[in-house]
């Protein structure tokens, strides 16, 4: 059996038995058919509630308690008000069994119940009873400076511990500003010198730029001499290699040379005319030397006509 | 071919020399001979006489109608009389190779050659030095290198300063904005002008500091520049007669940029009395007054 069960079985219970509960049944046949009663007093239990959770809001420290009951009592306090005229009406009803003086009875305590209800204290009232605290003050309606003697001893202008450190936290970042300044101008410095620094290699890049060009045109100059040059010297060369067909012409001539002045001293044995001693081997060398120089042009020009 | 650079120098002088025999003078032989001679002299340290024989062989060259090679053969014999401590030999030497450069045609060597005579002389003949320099510099700006003369410039306005001639060391750095300008090189021309108002401030002179940063003042880049700024508070904190201030502006990063010349001139400011300016612009109205009763 769980615990419902039993809160069940329990209602039954006590709703078969309610009809032996003499102060319930007190309580319910003293106000029995009237709703003005009934009515009248569920109000005053809603005072009565009201007053309480006032009262607790009065000793309460946390504000947002105390708010939050603060506004309960409104809430109360706004639909009491409603209620309250509901009995004016059902107090002016005439109700059976009721004297003209009970009447009268209920319709002043339908008129004393707006007061009781304005009474019940819920943080907004400024009455002249209650002295004007700091504690539950949620509205802005009644903003005032409170300068009232409790507060105003020696302590109220003393540091607090708070108010001391929060000054200390100050000043400790006035101190890392400062630092932080420094480094700033350090690195300013830094930066002014190598803002001139640059200025300088800038300047002495312009001043190295005519003198470039100045080598550049005389290197341009120098190498186009060099290729020159260089032509001219192949030229010679392949015109000395062909020194080779001269040694060989020399070598040649000399031989022949030698054969004619051979042949001439056989000639002078054989011939005794002058004339023919003188003439002929001349005549030789000419036609030996003719064919040679032919023979070397012939070398020359094709060697030429080659390189 | 003795090597014994005695004999050399006989042999040349021999073949120069004309006589009867001689109808002209064998330069060419005769120059080889020297040059061999000085260089085994030199070796050998003996200076005097390798002076002698580079002078000879320059002259040989000359004859030859080749100055660049004689320009050589003088800066050598400059360098050799530069050793042996003849300063005024060192300077006409060097002047002779300069000439022999510019026939050449070629002004930057001439003015290196008299760069380097008036470096050699400036500790013992700094007035000649002075004439050196600026030769020199000219011989640059008529050929259009004015980017080369800044050194020369500097060089000369620190011989300047040490002799103590302030207004000559403030013409030469104007002189030197001025070739600044012409080659568009505003750094070096800002640079040079700060540093002219602080030779000025220095020789305690703060009228023409003042009028020096005036006319500096009409190139407006100047005006706007770090060094004209620093140059700006310089000039009103002496008005002021504000001593703080003035040694504050002196420690600046921007005078730390400047020539180590300037740098000692900055950090020794102020010198003399500060105060003084603003009586003395009253005095100066003072006798206007005067003049115009």
């Amino acid at each position: 059996m769980s615990v419902i069960d039993i809160i069940f079985r329990v209602d039954e219970i006590c709703k078969r038995y309610d009809k032996y509960d003499i102060e319930k049944q007190r309580e319910l046949n003293a106000y029995g058919d009237d709703v003005f009663a009934r009515l009248y007093a569920t109000v005053e239990a809603d005072i009565d509630a009201a007053m309480g959770k006032a009262d607790r809001a009065a000793k309460e420290s946390k504000r947002a308690v105390t708010a939050a009951l603060n506004a309960e009592n409104r809430k109360t306090k706004a639909r009491l008000m409603d209620e309250v005229t509901k009995l004016q009406k059902l107090a002016r009803k005439k109700v059976k069994g009721l004297s003209k003086e009970e009447q009268a009875i209920r319709a002043d305590l339908v008129l004393a119940l707006p007061e009781r209800i304005q009474a019940i204290p819920d943080g907004t009232t400024t009455g002249a009873d209650q002295g004007g605290g700091w504690g539950g003050s949620a509205s802005h309606k009644n903003i005032t400076f409170d300068t009232s003697e409790e507060n105003l001893n020696d302590d109220f202008f003393q540091q607090s511990e708070e108010s001391s450190q929060f000054r200390q936290e100050h000043e400790r970042r006035k101190l890392k500003q400062a630092c932080k300044d420094e480094g700033l101008d350090v690195i300013s410095d830094g930066l002014d010198t190598l803002k001139n620094l640059a200025h300088d290699m800038g300047e002495e890049l312009d001043r190295q730029v005519p003198l470039m060009d100045e080598i550049d045109t005389k290197v341009d100059r120098a190498n186009s001499e060099l290729r020159n040059t260089n032509v001219r010297l192949k030229q010679t060369i392949t015109s000395l290699r062909s020194s080779r067909n001269f040694c060989i012409d020399i070598i040649l001539l000399c031989v022949i040379l030698g054969i004619a002045s051979y042949i001439y001293k056989y000639v002078c044995v054989l011939y005794l005319n002058s004339l023919t001693y003188f003439l002929l081997p001349l005549l030789a060398v000419f036609h030996l030397l003719s064919c040679l120089a032919n023979t070397y042009l012939f070398c020359t020009c094709c060697s030429i006509l080659q390189g | 071919m003795s090597s014994d650079p005695d004999k050399l120098v006989a042999k040349a002088d021999k073949l120069t020399k004309l006589t009867l025999t001689r109808w002209s003078a064998d330069w060419r032989n005769a120059t080889l001979n020297y040059e061999q001679a000085a260089n085994a002299y030199r070796v050998a340290k003996k200076y005097e006489k390798a002076k002698d024989a580079f002078e000879k062989a320059s002259k040989g060259q000359e004859m030859l109608t080749s100055p660049w090679d004689a320009a050589k053969h003088m800066e050598s014999a400059a360098a050799l009389a530069k050793e042996l401590g003849n300063w005024n030999d060192v300077a006409d030497l060097y002047r002779r190779a300069s000439e022999l450069y510019v026939e050449c045609g070629r002004a930057q060597p001439a003015s290196d050659a008299l760069g380097k005579a008036a470096r050699a002389v400036e500790d013992h003949l700094p007035d000649v030095a002075v004439q050196l320099y600026t030769d020199a510099c000219s011989l640059l700006e008529e050929d259009d290198k004015d980017q080369m003369a800044f050194d020369l410039y500097r060089a000369l306005t620190a011989v300047h300063i040490k002799l103590e001639k302030y207004t000559d060391a403030a013409a030469a750095l104007l002189r030197l904005g001025l070739a600044a300008d012409k080659c568009n090189a505003s750094n070096s021309q800002f640079k040079a002008y700060l540093s002219a108002i602080i030779v000025y401030l220095y020789a305690n002179d703060v009228k023409a500091a003042e009028k020096c940063y005036n006319d500096c003042s009409q190139i407006p880049a100047f005006l706007g520049s770090d060094q004209g700024r620093c140059g700006s508070r310089l000039i009103s904190a002496y008005s002021e007669g504000n001593v703080e201030e003035i040694k504050r502006v002196a420690q600046s990063s921007t005078i730390t940029h400047l020539d180590h010349a300037i740098i000692k001139l900055g950090r020794k400011l102020p010198t003399g009395e500060v105060t003084a300016v603003k009586a003395g612009t009253e005095e100066g109205e003072g006798l206007d007054e005067d003049d115009l009763t």
